[in-house]
């Protein structure tokens, strides 16, 4: 039985495939930057300017709070893997549960004050669930045209 | 006996597709159960969100801690599942606004 990992991707397609699937986050990141700037613009053509900044907020507020996902699980893991660490884990336990303080400070501005619209916002936070969607179909295609 | 039974289904499903006399009642009485609704909503979709993240997270702990050589791609499949499922509480919220 040989003892080599069979996780290690050894023939060009498969390290083409790793080399694509690798990307998915950047690639996600930068269909967020994309919906945002496309589905706003459309929107303040559409419904004003009054939904398209709550979209806009919206689409801020959400692209923060992946971004913080992100640095959360970036901590946790480097928790797990590197035990040793001496860092301590408040701040990015700290952020994790800031988000959502993040999110019901700015819904509730906006709530008494009516200076953007809060159904904008809330279409706005979608924005991940629209770029994860979008680079699903992505992945799809690439995976049936190119078998990776 | 057959026949009995067979008579005894055919007016039970009459009975479930008849329909009801449409008079008009007396106007409903205005209540405050909508923001009661609402809250109970909020709170099962968030309790439901924290109990999905926590196993997803959990099983992330336990996947990272057997295999760290696979860091990335767990890393990755955490993230997307965060944040896929914070958006279910998401849905929640925008319901209950939309009502």
């Amino acid at each position: 039985m040989p003892d080599a990992d069979l996780n290690v991707p050894s023939t060009p397609h498969e390290l083409e495939a790793e080399s694509f699937y690798a990307g998915a986050y950047s690639r996600i990141v930068r269909l967020m930057v994309v919906v945002a700037a496309v589905a706003t613009v459309g929107i303040l053509a559409r419904w004003g300017s009054r939904v398209g900044l709550g979209f806009a907020l919206g689409c801020g507020i959400a692209g923060v709070n992946f971004m913080w996902i992100k640095r959360s699980v970036n901590a946790f893991a480097d928790r797990i893997v590197k035990a040793d660490t001496d860092k301590p884990a408040g701040g990015s336990a700290t952020s994790f549960a800031l988000r959502f303080g993040l999110l019901g400070a700015v819904g509730y501005v906006i709530f008494m004050s009516s200076i953007v619209s809060l159904s904008g916002l809330l279409a706005g936070l979608f924005l991940p669930v629209a770029a994860i969607l979008l680079e699903a179909m992505y992945e799809t295609y690439v995976a049936l045209r190119r078998g990776l | 006996m057959r026949k009995l039974s067979i008579l005894m289904m055919v007016g039970m499903a009459m009975l479930l597709l008849a329909t009801p006399a449409f008079a008009q009642g007396n106007a409903p009485a205005t209540t405050n159960a909508y923001p009661f609704g609402y809250a109970l909503a909020m709170a099962i979709a968030s309790g439901l969100c924290a109990l999905g993240q926590g196993k997803a997270t959990a099983a992330a702990t336990e996947a990272l801690a057997r295999n760290p050589g696979a860091r990335a791609g767990i890393q990755f499949a955490l993230i997307l599942g965060l944040a896929l499922i914070e958006s279910l509480a998401l849905y929640t919220l925008v319901i209950i606004f939309a009502k």
